[in-house]
């Protein structure tokens, strides 16, 4: 007979061996009754002879069968059945397993992507960045002036080559299409042979292609696809990068974004769409004052890192004595590349990595308290099938099923809640390059599924086995198996919901001490009045002729007064157009940032070089602080009197005031004031006129001096570059109504009067001030909601642990209350005995998470990004924990009210 | 495992002893038990129904086949009937059975004398 046949013709089968063996017993029957028997002994002599009639079938029918696949089966259906009748348990531990998977293979894999990668260069682990360092503090990374990495060059044996970077800037382009704003990196001609990446087509530029008024640029892929169409004849071809004549040489291969280290958080990742060469020897940095480039060293083959920082400890010696000037106490820090490019990234991703793997183990534990729970539950079960006969290996591979089942649909929904996750957190870290490419990763998968898989597998399991070697008649009686769970079994469980809540308070003191820091940045005033205030910049090119005029082989620049009338003009016009209430402009919007001027005071001693005060300076229009709604303090607001030809006035905020000026009037003092790498103070001393309100101006964290002039009183030439915050202007427009309901015109209208001044010039950054503090924190606020969310899933999961073995127990204990409540104990007594053991067991967990926590204080004091808030803040923990302690008792109040309804009479009339 | 190694004597016997019952004639499953039982002089204690699995075992390999009908008691009974190639297994198993016990013997006489 082949199978075939069987499988269809086993329903007679079976059927004719019922009929049989019923045949068996009939026969048996009537000859033990002619044998002198009565009938009812002799069907029992019969049954008894013949053996369990149940399990020989059983044994049959497995003969035709191909068991494994058929009790495969069977034991799913069986599975789905039971399962479907708790509801409420499958979807916990079904939402416990897809949280586990999804959060932890989504992290992983984000993890995977963005760190665990090589760098896309050639031999990328040879690659080092060079950073100085003061010697005072040995932390601190800083960029070294530009004609250092000449010295180093000359005076290494370990380095293969040093090459430079600048900081990724965004700057103006013009003579393409419309005027706009590009990402835009500076580099040493041999960086992109020292990464081992050549041009698609095309060369890269030489050092000696930067001139005063002409350079030779390289462009992104994506630059000449979207600028250029592809055009294969784009060699040659120019346009002007703040005003410069810029000609393309060579177009990079696709998916070459260039260099993002981790510090330039503006443009921090975005894709690089022009390189310009920077020349090194130019005598224009002789002075060693220019601090924006990373040098970028390949080692030579064989020299490990900590060679190269033993042989840079040696130049940098030399260096303090050759240039004590501006190398004095200065030391070289040599740092693999990858470490440098992906800081950053590490900062975010390492305490998620923490978190997911907690919720990982919560949901593990959970799964396995649950599985523990409901099998204990079902010992009885367990035993009266193994007193029927059914074998261990049997029992075993039913619960098989059914912990498999709920595995497989948790891991499903775990993958789904991947995608969705990765999608998350590709927005969170749209900042990194390589974000985009951020993929589910196989093994990771695997990883979280198999561990959740294992723990309900295993604790599923670990009931079945003891109960199917029980001594069966124990378990039967019906007394027994209420309290037979042991003092073992409430021991693992405990422990469970104890370690469950130890890692949740863990996670939610992170999480709390993030949400703290943001609500501290978040709450306090900006200092100005955001509402219904549209803001937008025109920043003048600096390399623009009309603009600004070099001088040959100096560091210094005149701005023409051009600059200025075109602001003042622009000023103007906005203000008459409909619907605009009043006009300011700075050179740098709060709360984007500031320019650092030191200062010494008149009448005061002068300070030491190295301990200049400072103030974080911006240009401003005397109409700014009325348009912003800057409270005045003190003194003046700038007005008409503060032409060009009046004595210069400063307006200082209350932090500079109380700072530089703690025990006099600020008003009515000289400072003179510098731009900090110069050694030259401007022509002039400014006088305080005014102090006004505090502003968040450097960001949203802490308050810095500030030091506002107006755009009207400025010298004629700059140095050092210093001319750049006289170039940029933003305007801030306080609109009469509704900032939404003008928004468009009045930026339409901007850019009809600008295009008519200067049509190469673009007006940028287009926005509401509200949104501008919005999106300033924004990237912080999702990572904390993201983490929250986990500390929030920590949370419920425990909740859940807690509850979950609160109700086991009272479901075990109904005999007791019940005979408790016979005997008189009062309905609130039954109540305080259920939760007092929950709030034990939170209140054990509660303080192993303290100590936990306090123990990670260090990981989360630096990987945290924690406003004027310690790890340690005691705040904090008690929040979280009165938090946690409350959902506890959440947790405690559905059991143990249960426990109250016990009826004793029902109860005890189970015995 | 336990189970089975209480009813039969080695793996097969119980094949082999249904298989030598049915050659003589054919049975239905009560005769069988009951011819095996009194053959053996009640030595044998076996489970009336662990016949049923050998016999299933055997329909399965086709050495044996079952055929409804009457018994000489009236009742409606499967009678069980030898093959051709449950002949030929019978006949293999049986020689191989014998030059088991042949050494089985040999052995345990050494170890008397």
């Amino acid at each position: 007979m082949n199978w075939f046949k069987q499988l269809f013709s086993r329903g007679r089968l079976y059927h004719d061996l019922s009929d049989e063996i019923q045949e068996h017993l009939d026969e048996k029957i009537e000859e033990l009754v002619a044998g002198g028997m009565s009938r009812e002994e002799a069907t029992h002599a019969a049954r008894r002879e013949f053996g369990n009639v149940t399990l020989i079938k059983e044994d049959c029918r497995e003969m035709w069968s191909f068991p494994w696949m058929e009790t495969l089966w069977q034991d799913l259906c069986y599975a789905a059945r039971t399962l479907t009748k708790t509801p409420g348990f499958v979807a916990v531990v079904i939402f416990s397993l897809a949280l586990c998977i999804g959060a932890n293979t989504a992290v992983f894999s984000a993890l995977n992507t963005v760190m665990l990668q090589a760098l896309p260069y050639q031999q990328p682990e040879n690659l080092a960045t060079i950073w100085t360092t003061q010697k005072t503090d040995p932390g601190s990374e800083d960029l070294p002036p530009i004609a250092e990495v000449i010295d180093w060059k000359k005076q290494n044996h370990v380095f293969a080559d040093i090459a430079a970077i600048g900081i990724p800037d965004r700057v103006t382009l013009a003579g393409l299409g419309e005027p706009g704003l590009i990402q835009f990196q500076t580099a040493t001609p041999n960086f992109f042979d020292l990464i081992g990446v050549r041009p698609a087509f095309g060369r890269v530029f030489r050092a000696e292609e930067i001139q005063e008024q002409f350079q030779t640029v390289v462009i992104s892929n994506t630059f000449w696809r979207n600028r250029f169409s592809s055009d294969p004849g784009v060699l040659g071809k120019t346009f002007r990068i703040e005003g410069m004549v810029s000609t393309v040489v060579g177009v990079m291969p696709a998916g070459f974004t260039g260099f993002a280290p981790w510090y330039s958080s503006s443009t921090y990742g975005k894709a690089t769409e022009v390189w310009r060469p920077v020349n090194p020897e130019s005598a224009q940095y002789a002075k060693r004052l220019d601090h924006w480039i990373m040098p970028v060293a390949r080692l030579k083959p064989g020299v490990t890192v900590a060679q190269a920082q033993l042989e840079m400890d040696v130049i940098a010696r030399g260096m303090e004595q050759a240039y004590p000037e501006t190398n004095k106490g200065v030391g070289e820090k040599v740092v693999p590349l990858y470490d440098t490019l992906h800081r950053g990234a590490k900062d975010q991703l390492y305490p998620l990595l923490g978190a997911v793997g907690f919720v990982l183990l919560i949901g593990c534990v959970n799964v396995a308290n649950l599985m523990l729970s409901r099998a204990e539950g079902r010992r009885k079960e367990y035993s009266v099938r193994a007193s029927l006969g059914a074998s261990r290996r049997r029992l075993m591979q039913q619960l098989l099923a059914e912990s498999g089942l709920l595995t497989c649909i948790g891991g499903s929904l775990g993958i789904l809640l991947s995608f969705w996750g990765i999608r998350l957190l590709r927005v969170m870290e749209k900042g990194h390059p390589d974000a985009e490419s951020i993929r589910i990763n196989g093994p990771v998968l695997l990883f979280a599924a198999g561990l959740s898989a294992l723990t309900a597998l295993l604790f599923g399991l670990a009931p079945a086995i003891r109960a199917s070697r029980p001594d069966l008649n124990d378990a039967l009686r019906e007394g027994e198996s209420r309290s037979s769970s042991g003092k073992r079994g409430w021991r693992t469980r405990y422990l469970l919901v104890i370690s469950e809540i130890a890692l949740a308070m863990v996670l939610l003191v992170g999480a709390g001490l993030m949400i703290n820091s943001l609500l501290r940045v978040v709450l306090p005033s900006p200092g100005f009045d955001a509402a219904n205030v549209l803001t937008m910049a025109v920043n003048l090119p600096w390399n623009e002729v009309k603009y600004v005029e070099k001088f040959s082989g100096k560091d210094m620049e005149r701005v023409s007064p051009k600059v200025t009338a075109l602001h003042q003009q622009l000023l103007e016009r906005v203000t008459a157009l409909p619907g605009v209430e009043s006009v300011g402009m700075i050179s740098i919007i709060p709360p984007l940032g500031a320019g650092m001027r030191t200062f010494s005071i008149l009448g005061h001693p002068a300070p030491s070089p190295g301990e200049r005060p400072e103030g974080s300076f911006n240009e401003v229009s005397p109409s700014y602080f009325r348009a912003m709604k800057i409270p005045l303090r003190k003194g003046r607001y700038f007005d008409e009197r503060d032409t060009a030809s009046a004595p210069w006035a400063v307006i200082i905020s209350e932090t500079f005031a109380s700072r530089y000026f703690p025990n006099e009037d600020p008003i009515g003092q000289l400072i003179l004031v510098r731009y900090a790498p110069q050694q030259v103070d401007e022509e002039r001393p400014r006088q305080i006129v005014g102090v006004v309100g505090e502003v968040k101006q450097m960001g949203m964290g802490g308050l810095h001096p500030l030091l506002y002039e107006s755009f009207l009183q400025q010298p004629e030439v700059f140095r050092g570059g210093s001319e750049f915050l006289h170039l940029y202007g933003s305007l801030v427009i306080r609109t009469t109504s509704d900032v939404r309901a003008h928004e468009a015109d009045i930026t339409a209208s901007v850019k009809q009067m600008v295009k008519e001044m200067d049509p190469d010039l673009p007006v940028t950054d287009v926005s509401t001030m509200d949104d501008v503090l919005g999106n300033f924190m924004s990237g912080y606020q999702t990572y904390v909601i993201v983490l929250g969310t986990f500390a929030g899933i920590a949370v419920v999961l425990a909740a859940i642990g807690v509850y979950g073995v609160l109700s086991y127990f009272v479901n075990q204990r109904t005999r007791e209350m019940g005979i408790r409540l016979a005997l008189g104990a009062q309905r609130g007594d039954v109540f305080a005995f259920v939760s007092k053991l929950g709030l034990t067991l939170a209140g054990t967990g509660l303080a192993i998470g303290v100590a936990l926590a306090l123990g990670l204080n260090r990981f989360m004091a630096e990987h945290f990004w924690l406003y004027h808030l310690k790890a340690t803040d005691p705040a904090t923990y008690a929040a979280v924990g009165i938090v946690l302690l409350c959902i506890a008792l959440l947790a405690c109040y559905i059991p143990a009210r249960r426990a109250t309804k016990v009826d004793p009479m029902a109860a005890l009339r189970h015995e | 495992m336990k189970k089975s190694q209480q009813r039969d004597l080695f793996p097969g016997a119980l094949e082999m002893m249904i298989l030598r019952t049915l050659k003589r004639q054919p049975l239905h499953g009560y005769a069988l038990v009951q011819h095996i039982k009194r053959t053996s002089n009640d030595l044998l204690q076996i489970e009336e129904g662990s016949l049923y699995p050998a016999l299933q075992r055997l329909l399965k390999d086709e050495l044996v086949k079952a055929e409804w009908g009457i018994s000489s008691t009236n009742r409606r009974v499967r009678i069980y009937k030898l093959t051709a190639a449950g002949a030929k297994h019978l006949e293999r198993e049986v020689s191989r059975f014998e030059r088991m016990l042949d050494g089985i013997t040999r052995v345990l006489a050494r170890g008397e004398s």
